[in-house]
């Protein structure tokens, strides 16, 4: 299991839970937030690409955000 | 990302960008008043393909920027490399944010201007429905007053031919008026 710490002023919340919705195929997530972050908790359903699970799913959702033109 | 797997690049600030062996990773942390967030976005954007990206704020007035290498790298110089080019296409980004600050009101202008062309000639019924009671211009300054009507000289009266026939016009009726009296 790994844990992503987003900050709330640099990443969408909406962005996080698109992508979550996206990559539920590949890992399991579990979502929780602090004042400063979103955190999620991801466990990759395929330990050999978890790497590149974990990797993609922050590029996922650094491009939503973009996408978003921010966090509004 | 722990100290003792950092190593610093030799021609990069320490306090800049750190590396790390372990995991194939650079990280570099920028002051975010010279460089605002769209431009952080912005460049981070075009490494994607090349790179995991991850944006944080280890501090406030920072943004500090995980580089992870996608494919195997087997030398620090191909860190420093990504780190060069991510620094270079920031540095772009920011100049471009700015560039686009500088100039947005001509920009909307324009845009504004094309978009009211494309839309062609008001039809009859657009007109039918336009207010014309508003006032058509609003002159505080008194722009659009003449000159006699701005500096206060009297406009010219009536001349002395024409004063001369009302006299004359005039004199008749008061004589009808006494004979019917």
């Amino acid at each position: 299991m790994t844990e992503l710490r987003f900050d709330r002023e640099v990443y969408a919340g909406e962005a996080i839970d698109e992508a979550v919705k996206t990559w539920s195929r590949f890992a399991d997530f579990a979502l929780s937030e602090t004042e400063a972050h979103w955190v999620v908790q991801v466990t990759p359903k395929h330990e050999a690409a978890a790497r590149q699970i974990v990797g993609e799913f922050g590029n996922f959702v650094l491009g939503l955000t973009v996408d978003r033109g921010g966090v509004s | 990302m722990s100290s003792e797997n950092q190593t610093s690049f030799t021609d990069i600030p320490e306090a800049i960008a750190s590396v790390s062996g372990t995991d194939r990773s650079v990280s570099m942390t920028v002051d975010s008043e010279l460089y605002p967030l769209q431009a952080v976005y912005g460049a981070s954007y075009i490494f994607i393909d090349r790179c995991y990206v991850f944006i944080d704020r280890p501090a406030a007035g920072s943004y500090r920027i995980t580089l992870s290498a996608k494919e195997s790298v087997e030398e620090v110089e191909a860190l420093r490399r990504i780190v060069g080019e991510f620094a270079n296409e920031l540095l772009s980004c920011t100049w471009r944010h700015q560039v686009t600050q500088d100039n947005r009101v001509a920009i909307e202008t324009v845009t504004v201007q094309a978009i009211a062309g494309a839309m062609g000639e008001p039809s009859l019924d657009d007109l039918a429905d336009f207010d014309f009671t508003d006032e058509a211009l609003d002159d505080p300054l008194g722009i659009a007053q003449s000159w006699e009507e701005k500096h206060g000289r009297p406009s010219p009266g009536p001349s002395p031919e024409a004063k001369a026939e009302a006299d004359a016009d005039a004199e008749p009726k008061a004589d009808t008026e006494e004979a019917s009296a």
